[in-house]
């Protein structure tokens, strides 16, 4: 267990920056994941930590030691590191046994026979897989392959985990399951540990920090809660959850916290703006998350507390189980929202709470699709 | 739980001994030794073409002399265009039999097309020496058939003593290759092409002419080039009867001047190779462009569909009928006729068979100590330098594709070369390099130069057994095991290797297979102590043991049947997964 300080790291290939200066703290016994949709870096990020590529710039430390310096050219090889690392693929070698995968780093580390039978049987019964021992892995399902690779991994108590979305390859509902497993994990755990995916409820649901990766650079960093409520900028905002934008322009000078917003068709919503500053006159793109967004039913009143009405036209509508989600046009922009009771009419009149919308400065070209 | 848990998460172990300093020396060892072994017998064939006297002669000063003594060399013009001809005939007569056998046995319904195509391969694992003898045996001036023939009509209309005899036997032995293509070709290609052909309204040989054929051009064009390189490469066919006729190519010309003549000219012989290695070197490299846009070409669907056969109709028990004969006339008859005639003392027509067996000639073979010697070296070479081949290439395959090695590009590269020098002129380079280097001297006649010489041959058909199911293996089995602390040459000996295991039973059994096979690089270098089976063979020939060539030849088709099959039934069984 120790600490891991990145910064600075940058990796080409070719003409392309793949990763971008990028810089993270990870605190010791800490769970962080790298999230962003595939391309973002994070998978390079992950393997400049594990060794497997050769960063072009940058350092990284884990603890004291120095696995990569590219002013002293330092640059410790993958087995030199004492990583652990899940793969995607999982990566368990066909030819050998359950036992031999597991027993694998313990014999390249010269421990003893009779200890390496007792860790190898203690880290498979912590990942309950102590009745497969003797099984190839092609003999295990996606869900016990990965639990394998996790305790290959564990057997030989790595200084950091690095985890790379060991959880995609597996079905809807046995993903679900690990997740609740690997959570339960990692308390028992508390190795330090990134984590990276493209999921974000496996993020929001894991992590003590995410980082939010958009073409090679951070786009954010903060807990679970940060990122989900105050997104740093519209792809934060798009990214981690679903969300409405609603193109707009300032009228009139912030008051009172609040900010009045005029959308493309006239309509006027009133938000709460904290830092943000708000110029009158200039663009601005406003962020709703559907759960945020009320329906008010004909001659019903509005909510209390701050807020806007607005009138939205109803597109579409679909049946999805339960609830019913409904696509509308408001001020010629799209906007998503799920309700219990399909919208009756044409229209619908929406309630727009003002401590619920985010402000960015600027139009913006993310679709809430 | 709790306990186990705390165990896994307790103090970090200590990390894995380093042994990162094994990974240079393992890998500039391996890349120095394929360079040696590569420019062993091509650096003197090129000093050897540039100097005015013999090698191991004191006082040699460079010269283009022998350049222009090769250009007005009587007759050398005539060798040149007999090579061309040769060369161009055979190619021609592989591609149309090649295709047609591939349309015919591939994509149509005629009765027992696998059996057929199966027989069809059968020339290539078989090396063309022993083939020759089988065309002599039967089609030779008193050859079975020929014979029969004769006591019918009048003389035979063939004869193998001229260029297009020469090339019909080149060219069926070559077919397989144009075969191989094509069928590869047709299986990755989108059948959907030929059925939207048929359901516009294009009847069967519409579609086939129009639509299949222009299909299998790429595959037909560059096996055309690789057959075009074999056939000037080929040594047995001209030698065996282009030399009693007085026509001489490339290969025999080479033969002659620097071995086999009473007073070899080793300038003139080693300027014709360096020609011929110039010539070979601009068709592989012609081999890769095409391949190149072959690749293009042919992953169009990539569906490993089989497409629905042709209906011959009418026509599909007499072309079974001519596919048939042909295969009776090209491929069993040659082998057959030759097999029986190691297993009797006389063969004709004339006289019935029961009366002339005997294993006199096996008897007889074995009690010559020079031929029972000849067997158990080829034995040798091929199981003992096969395996050491084997571990060579698994050695560049595993740096070329899985380490991070600087220089594995060029090593890529020069393991590839090879299949620029054909086999006369790695003979004559080798037999260079044992007469300059002096330390060579001591495994001159021994068989070690012998396996050196194929090994370096065959590096690149190793090669191309191994690296295709190389790249199949995850790098993530490899990076799995560098992360857990193994250093490059942990993770290869027991990750990469272990894996690699069918693909190097693959690689061994051709390597064994060409090895035993081999003759055209080995009669430049035996000696006595040091022949194999297929210069016994040439021995026996010229001495004119007909019987003796026809046992020799029978114990080499014989073992190569058996590793045949066997190897069949080894890939048939997978390992895990």
């Amino acid at each position: 267990m120790a600490e891991l300080v990145i910064e600075n790291l940058t990796k080409r290939f070719g003409e392309v920056v793949a990763v971008d200066s990028v810089s993270i703290h990870v605190a010791d016994g800490e769970f962080v994941t790298l999230l962003g949709p595939s391309g973002c870096g994070k998978s390079t990020t992950l393997a400049a930590v594990a060794g497997l590529d050769r960063p072009d710039g940058g350092r990284i430390s884990v603890g004291g030691t120095v696995y990569f310096d590219e002013r002293t050219g330092t640059f410790l090889p993958p087995e030199a590191r004492n990583c652990g690392l899940v793969f995607q693929s999982y990566a368990l070698w066909p030819h050998m046994t359950v036992f031999d995968n597991v027993v694998f780093p313990l014999t390249l580390r010269k421990v003893p026979s009779a200890e390496r039978k007792r860790r190898v049987e203690e880290v498979l019964a912590l990942v309950e897989m102590e009745p497969y021992a003797d099984r190839y892995p092609h003999q295990l399902s996606g869900g016990q392959q990965q639990r394998v690779a996790l305790a290959r991994t564990l057997v030989y108590r790595p200084e950091i985990l690095l985890l790379d979305e060991p959880l995609s390859n597996l079905d809807a509902k046995l993903r679900d399951r690990a997740r609740t497993w690997l959570a339960e994990l990692r308390t028992r755990l508390g190795l330090t540990t990134i984590y990276v995916t493209h999921d974000q409820i496996e993020a929001l649901s894991l992590s003590d920090r995410i980082v939010v990766m958009n073409g090679g650079r951070i786009a954010q960093i903060g807990t679970p809660q940060d990122i989900y409520e105050r997104p740093a900028d519209p792809f934060v905002a798009d990214f981690i959850g679903t969300t409405n934008f609603l193109p707009g322009r300032v009228v009139g000078a912030p008051d009172g916290g609040q900010a009045l917003i005029e959308l493309e068709d006239g309509q006027r919503v009133a938000v709460q703006v904290e830092r943000r500053t708000a110029a009158p006159g200039s663009r601005v793109t406003l962020a709703y998350r559907p759960e945020q967004i009320g329906v008010v039913a004909e001659g019903e009143a509005a909510p209390d507390g701050a807020g806007s009405v607005v009138t939205a036209r109803v597109i579409s509508r679909a049946y999805v189980g339960g609830r019913w989600q409904v696509g509308l046009d408001l001020g010629g922009g799209p906007l998503r929202l799920e309700t219990a009771r399909p919208p009756s009419g044409e229209q619908v009149r929406l309630w727009l709470p003002a401590a619920g919308g985010i402000l960015f400065q600027g139009s913006t070209d993310v679709s809430s699709e | 739980m709790s306990g186990a848990a705390v165990s896994a998460a307790g103090a970090p172990e200590a990390r894995p001994a380093a042994h990162s300093w094994r990974e240079a020396p393992i890998q500039y060892g391996t890349a120095l030794l394929t360079l040696v072994l590569v420019a062993a017998p091509l650096l003197p064939v090129l000093y050897q073409s540039v100097v005015d006297r013999p090698l191991y002669d004191a006082g040699k000063e460079l010269t283009l002399a022998n350049f222009a003594r090769l250009a007005s060399t009587e007759g050398f013009g005539l060798v040149l265009w007999n090579t061309f001809v040769f060369s161009a005939l055979t190619t021609v007569i592989a591609q149309v039999l090649g295709t047609l056998a591939a349309v015919l046995f591939g994509r149509t319904d005629m009765p027992a097309a696998r059996v057929l195509g199966e027989l069809f391969l059968w020339p290539i694992y078989l090396s063309a020496l022993v083939l020759s003898f089988g065309w002599y045996t039967v089609y030779g001036p008193s050859g079975y058939l020929t014979m029969l023939w004769n006591s019918v009509f009048e003389a035979p209309f063939w004869d193998l003593y001229t260029l297009p005899g020469m090339a019909a036997i080149a060219g069926v032995s070559l077919a397989p290759v144009a075969y191989i293509y094509c069928m590869s070709s047709a299986t990755i290609t989108d059948p959907s092409l030929e059925e939207a052909a048929r359901v516009s309204g294009a009847g069967t040989f519409r579609t086939l002419w129009r639509i299949t054929l222009p299909l299998l051009m790429p595959a037909i064009a560059y096996s055309a080039v690789l057959n075009f390189t074999v056939s000037l490469e080929l040594l047995a066919i001209p030698l065996v009867f282009g030399e009693p006729a007085g026509i001489t190519v490339l290969t025999t010309f080479l033969y002659t001047q620097g071995v086999a003549g009473v007073r070899p000219d080793h300038g003139l012989a080693a300027t014709a190779a360096a020609l011929m290695l110039a010539v070979v070197c601009f068709l592989v490299w012609l081999q890769g462009r095409l391949l190149g846009n072959t690749r293009r070409f042919v992953t169009l669907g990539g569906k490993a569909t089989r497409p629905r056969p042709f209906r011959l109709g009418r026509l599909r028990w007499p072309l079974f009928i001519i596919c048939a004969l042909y295969i009776a006339a090209t491929v069993l008859a040659p082998i057959g006729v030759l097999v029986i005639r190691a297993f009797a003392s006389f063969l004709s027509p004339m006289v019935p068979l029961l009366e002339v067996l005997s294993l006199e000639n096996f008897t007889q073979l074995f009690e010559e100590p020079i031929y029972a010697r000849a067997v158990w070296n080829s034995f040798v070479v091929s199981a003992v330098g096969g395996a050491i081949a084997t571990a060579l290439i698994a050695m560049i395959a595993v740096i070329v594709h899985r380490s991070e090695f600087r220089f594995r590009e060029p090593l890529h590269y020069v393991a590839l070369f090879p299949r620029a020098v054909p086999g006369v002129v790695a003979g004559v380079g080798f037999f260079y390099a044992i007469a300059l280097m002096p330390g060579l001297g001591e495994i001159r006649n021994t068989i070690w130069i012998l396996v050196i010489a194929f090994t370096m041959r065959y590096i690149p058909t190793g090669f191309g057994a191994v690296a295709p199911m190389l790249m199949q293996v995850s790098p993530d089995l490899d990076r799995a095991a560098r992360v857990q602390g193994a250093d490059w040459w942990t993770t290869c000996r027991r990750i990469i290797l272990p894996l690699m295991r069918p693909a190097l039973v693959a690689c061994y059994t051709i390597l064994f297979i060409s090895f035993f096979k081999e003759y055209t690089t080995a009669i430049f270098l035996f000696a006595p102590g040091s022949e194999v089976i297929g210069t016994a063979l040439l021995h026996l020939w010229i001495q004119g043991e007909a019987g003796l060539v026809a046992a020799l030849a029978a114990i080499q088709v014989g073992v190569i049947a058996v590793c045949v099959a066997a190897a069949r039934a080894v890939f048939g069984v997978r390992l895990h997964g």
